[in-house]
């Protein structure tokens, strides 16, 4: 758990954050989105003290940040950024070790965590151990960096953009794993972007910040359905929020038992957004899906009526 | 590849000229009597001569179409040529050096440098061409300088450059080791207090912009008057502070080259050890702290290995440029091979100037190449894949 109590920093005269209370619960994805230079990287950094607050306090598990020494609060922190930080002189096996070496873990322990680790992200051990970063393509370093920020086992974990350099297809496939990889080690992060999708997909906590700021925080569809100003509905897309709102439902919360009417031929999956299943019916000039499940078979029934009319209900 | 090769047929249409138009060689009966020059074709006929130009005549035809097969035929005849130079010389020695007169000797000519600098300048042109790796290079001039070597020290007995070897085989061994001692001095010292004054630099920019113009001004005064000036305060410390003249240290010899030396050494050395240090990507510097590095562990495991590569450029560039130098450092009584070239200038013996110059080119070119392998090893920036 991650607790900022008013805290701001101040570089000479200029306040980059300024007074933000936040709370992250164990095992939630905490988003902070805003404009570059609105304070969120320098919030980050607080956090594992690259930067030094100037005021209030920062908690994590309860305890003040000022009484761990920096390196030990580090070390159990992971770290993720933009660039990925890779050592260009180290291999990746290398490089995914780091903070083990630095905690002194045994040898063996080390190589243990390390194929664990490249087999959870994707990278074979003995295509990718001994090569360098700059043999690796932008997708892959990320996952490394990934991987790296994780070696420890920290439970909380701090990324600054991570995907922010990766072309559309690497930076959505990269999205998707984070998201599973969330679900099963449950961590505490804090994802900066400047990307308001990536946030959405992301979240389970949204915080929009401006101007060294928090404008306004709360679940993704909270936001979503009552920003707070004109410059949250505009970071949220505007008049084409109501969709993003759909990108976040699944069909299966609208879907209706399947009628006594003969089924529609047009089909969109259970699991697919309302967003997609609005893609659909535009596509095939239908009003009424068949919703299917994984094997491709019936399970109920979506209209459009349904869709747009009670969408506004849970 | 289907385009000729404009740079390889360019160089051996040079080579073939300059290899028919200049002389050859030269004779002379003594080290101070001017020789007579010989074209090739006085050396060995017309027939001959023509034969001789047939291999640098297949490099060009080689180079009109080239592929990659044809080029590493090109390259296979270029180090043949240079292989057959010290033959062709000894070929030379043998028809026109008397050897009733034991003064007599034989001098390389102009066309015999020419095409020695062309077939080099081809050498390169090939090596980037085929992308050769810096071993297989080396692998190829290995055999070259073996058969040098080998025609060296058994037939070319009358080639002047020898002679004027024979005569002072102890003072040019002595020579050699002072030149590299001055320059490994004076790489070390600057190389020690470089890194000090780069560390001092990052930590506060006021002595940053101080050392950088004081470096630069020093690096503006010719080397030459750079010694001059040492010398007045140097004698004056010698004759008034008795441990400093115990020490060896006066007005003219070792000292004063020393110092000039260290004092052009460090501004390449401090320049590159400070960009080095102070340009290695932020996000590596961020992350490694970031992972709970602590400042000793980001320097030594991070900064410093990183900007290895680059300070390692410094050592290169500062030590090509203190084996020229300390050829000057000869003038004040420093030795080193510098002597020979202002001995060689006063006699106007021209092959005693070769004998001091030839050896700090090639000291140069091979610790140039030496640094350079060892800096592009430690590289993984640049090519991590065929570093091991």
């Amino acid at each position: 758990m991650i607790e900022l109590f008013d805290v701001t920093k101040r570089f000479g005269s200029e306040t980059a954050v300024d007074g933000i209370s936040l709370r992250v619960e164990k095992g939630q994805l905490c988003a902070l989105v805003g404009t570059s230079g609105c304070g969120k990287s320098t919030t980050l950094r607080m956090i594992n003290r690259l930067i030094e607050h100037s005021e209030g306090e920062i908690h994590i598990d309860g305890q003040p940040v000022r009484r761990f020494r920096e390196e030990t609060l580090r070390r159990r922190i992971g770290y993720a950024i933009q660039s990925t930080g890779l050592f260009p002189h180290w291999t990746v096996a290398r490089n995914i070790g780091l903070v083990p070496r630095l905690l002194k873990w045994p040898r063996d322990r080390i190589q243990a965590r390390v194929e664990e680790l490249m087999s959870l992200l994707g990278l074979p051990m003995e295509s990718f151990a001994d090569k360098y970063p700059n043999q690796l393509s932008g997708g892959q370093a990320q996952r490394v960096g990934v991987a790296r920020a994780l070696a420890a086992d920290p439970d909380i974990l701090l990324m600054d953009e991570p995907f922010g350099a990766l072309d559309p297809i690497t930076r959505e496939t990269l999205q998707l794993e984070l998201r599973d990889l969330q679900s099963r080690l449950n961590k505490t992060i804090v994802f900066v972007t400047h990307d308001m999708d990536e946030a959405l997909q992301l979240a389970d906590h949204l915080v929009v910040m401006r101007a060294g700021r928090i404008v306004q925080q709360g679940a993704p569809l909270e936001l979503l359905r009552d920003p707070v100003d004109a410059f949250v509905e505009s970071l949220l897309g505007g008049e084409e929020r109501g969709l993003k709102e759909a990108a976040l439902t699944p069909v299966s919360h609208r879907m209706l038992p399947l009628g006594p009417r003969l089924i529609a031929l047009a089909r969109v999956h259970q699991d697919a957004s309302l967003h997609q299943a609005l893609a659909v019916m535009f596509r095939e000039h239908a009003d009424r899906l068949t919703v299917v499940d994984a094997e491709d078979m019936p399970v109920g029934e979506l209209t459009l009526q349904r869709l747009v009319g009670t969408c506004r209900e849970e | 590849m289907r385009r000729p090769n404009i740079v390889l047929l360019a160089l051996m249409l040079a080579a073939l000229a300059g290899w028919l138009g200049f002389e050859s060689v030269n004779v002379a009966a003594n080290r101070i009597v001017a020789g007579t020059g010989f074209h090739a074709h006085e050396i060995v006929g017309w027939p001959g001569s023509v034969m001789s130009c047939l291999p640098l005549a297949a490099v060009a035809m080689l180079a009109w179409r080239p592929t990659r097969v044809r080029l590493c035929w090109a390259l296979a005849l270029i180090v043949l040529i240079l292989m057959a130079m010290p033959a062709w010389l000894a070929i030379a020695a043998d028809r026109l050096v008397d050897p009733s007169l034991p003064q007599s000797r034989l001098g390389i000519g102009p066309a015999n440098w020419l095409l020695l600098f062309l077939l080099l300048f081809s050498l390169v042109e090939l090596r980037v061409r085929l992308a050769l790796s810096r071993w297989v290079t080396w692998w190829l001039v290995l055999p070259v300088l073996a058969a040098w070597w080998l025609a060296l020290t058994t037939w070319l007995e009358p080639l002047a450059l020898l002679r004027e070897y024979q005569v002072r085989s102890d003072p040019f061994h002595t020579a050699v080791l002072v030149h590299l001692a001055l320059v490994g001095a004076s790489v070390g010292i600057s190389l020690v207090i470089g890194v000090l004054l780069a560390l001092a630099m990052r930590r506060h920019a006021g002595i940053q912009r101080l050392v950088f113009s004081v470096l630069n001004i020093l690096q503006t005064i010719p080397s030459l008057a750079l010694f001059g000036l040492l010398l007045a305060p140097l004698a004056w410390l010698a004759a008034n502070v008795e441990w400093i003249a115990a020490l060896g240290i006066s007005g003219i010899g070792w000292a004063p080259a020393l110092l000039a030396l260290v004092g052009y050494s460090l501004l390449p050395m401090v320049r590159n050890t400070f960009v080095a240090l102070s340009e290695v990507e932020p996000g590596v510097i961020d992350s490694a702290r970031g992972m709970g590095m602590n400042d000793r562990q980001v320097f030594l495991q991070v900064r410093f290995p990183l900007a290895l590569p680059v300070m390692l450029e410094g050592v290169r560039i500062t030590t090509v440029q203190a084996i020229g130098l300390t050829a000057v450092a000869a003038l004040i009584g420093a030795g080193g091979l510098g002597t020979f070239i202002f001995q060689g200038l006063g006699q106007a013996a021209m092959d005693l100037v070769l004998l001091g110059a030839l050896p700090i080119l090639f000291l140069a070119l091979v610790a140039d190449a030496l640094l350079g392998a060892l800096a592009s090893r430690l590289d993984h920036r640049r090519d991590a894949g065929v570093s091991g």
